[in-house]
């Protein structure tokens, strides 16, 4: 029998590595950034599309927004320049890659 | 679309769906700009039986800038009375100013405002009542409030 593919879809999904993925607490949304509500994986409110236009930012207290929302919050003199979550000093963490590119599953 | 509509339409749907916590109900909120919220305080305290009403004004900014909340003081609400909260029905409370933070919300707002008259052991006036509300202006962010305690 000879099968001839006429057409097909490829379908993708892509979603921020924010090294919370074993935590996986059955939260069907998923994350949203704290400060706009919206999930990670949409974009900010004044973005119109996501992905890498609208990252995420990890400071080094561990906690997560869109970019430009964490940005908009420090850029104001109310916020001290501190964290929304824990209010400590903001300081932005380095991505660390290590969890991305060894993505071998760790028991 | 002002970025406060976006996040307001979040937590109306939340409010609407998953209702709210005890003690707080929804008002009224028919735009974006001005919600109304009850609140009593549930339990044995100072303010049994009392239901209050709070006003909350959102500028475009929110939840960047902090909303503007006051009690409601008409012939329905009127405000509670308590060390922190004037007559004219603006709150000094910490989170409403220089504790402020975006990932607060109304709900959030009302529930730190219901435990602080669940608190109260002192059903009194601020000291400086009479001389803050003969000068206030109409918008309470507009007061430079010094917070004497920190327990809200």
């Amino acid at each position: 029998m000879k099968v001839v593919v006429k057409n097909w879809h490829a379908i993708a999904q892509w979603k921020w590595d924010t090294g919370n993925n074993d935590a996986d607490d059955g939260d069907v949304e998923g994350d949203v950034c704290g400060i706009c509500r919206v999930p990670y994986e949409g974009c900010c409110p004044s973005c119109k599309v996501p992905g890498d236009d609208c990252p995420l930012i990890w400071g080094e207290c561990s906690h997560v927004f869109h970019m430009h929302c964490l940005l908009k919050w420090i850029g104001t003199a109310a916020s001290k320049q501190q964290c929304p979550m824990d209010r400590r000093p903001w300081v932005t963490a380095e991505r660390k890659v290590d969890a991305t590119t060894n993505s071998a599953p760790t028991p | 679309m002002a970025v406060s509509t976006r996040r307001l339409q979040k937590e109306l749907t939340e409010i609407t769906t998953a209702g709210t916590p005890c003690g707080i109900t929804l008002l009224k909120a028919d735009d974006f700009q001005t919600w109304f919220l009850t609140l009593e305080v549930l339990g044995e305290s100072l303010y049994q039986g009392e239901v209050f009403a709070l006003m909350f004004r959102f500028d475009s900014q929110y939840p960047i800038s902090s909303p503007a909340v006051q009690f409601v003081n008409d012939e329905t609400y009127q405000p509670p009375i308590h060390p922190h909260v004037y007559s004219n029905g603006h709150i000094c409370a910490s989170i409403l100013g220089s504790e402020w933070s975006p990932v607060l919300s109304v709900i959030a707002v009302c529930i730190t405002l219901q435990s602080m008259l669940a608190s109260c052991k002192d059903k009194t006036r601020p000291p400086d009542n009479d001389r803050y509300v003969a000068h206030a202006p109409d918008n309470p962010k507009k007061t430079r409030f010094v917070y004497h305690d920190d327990e809200v």
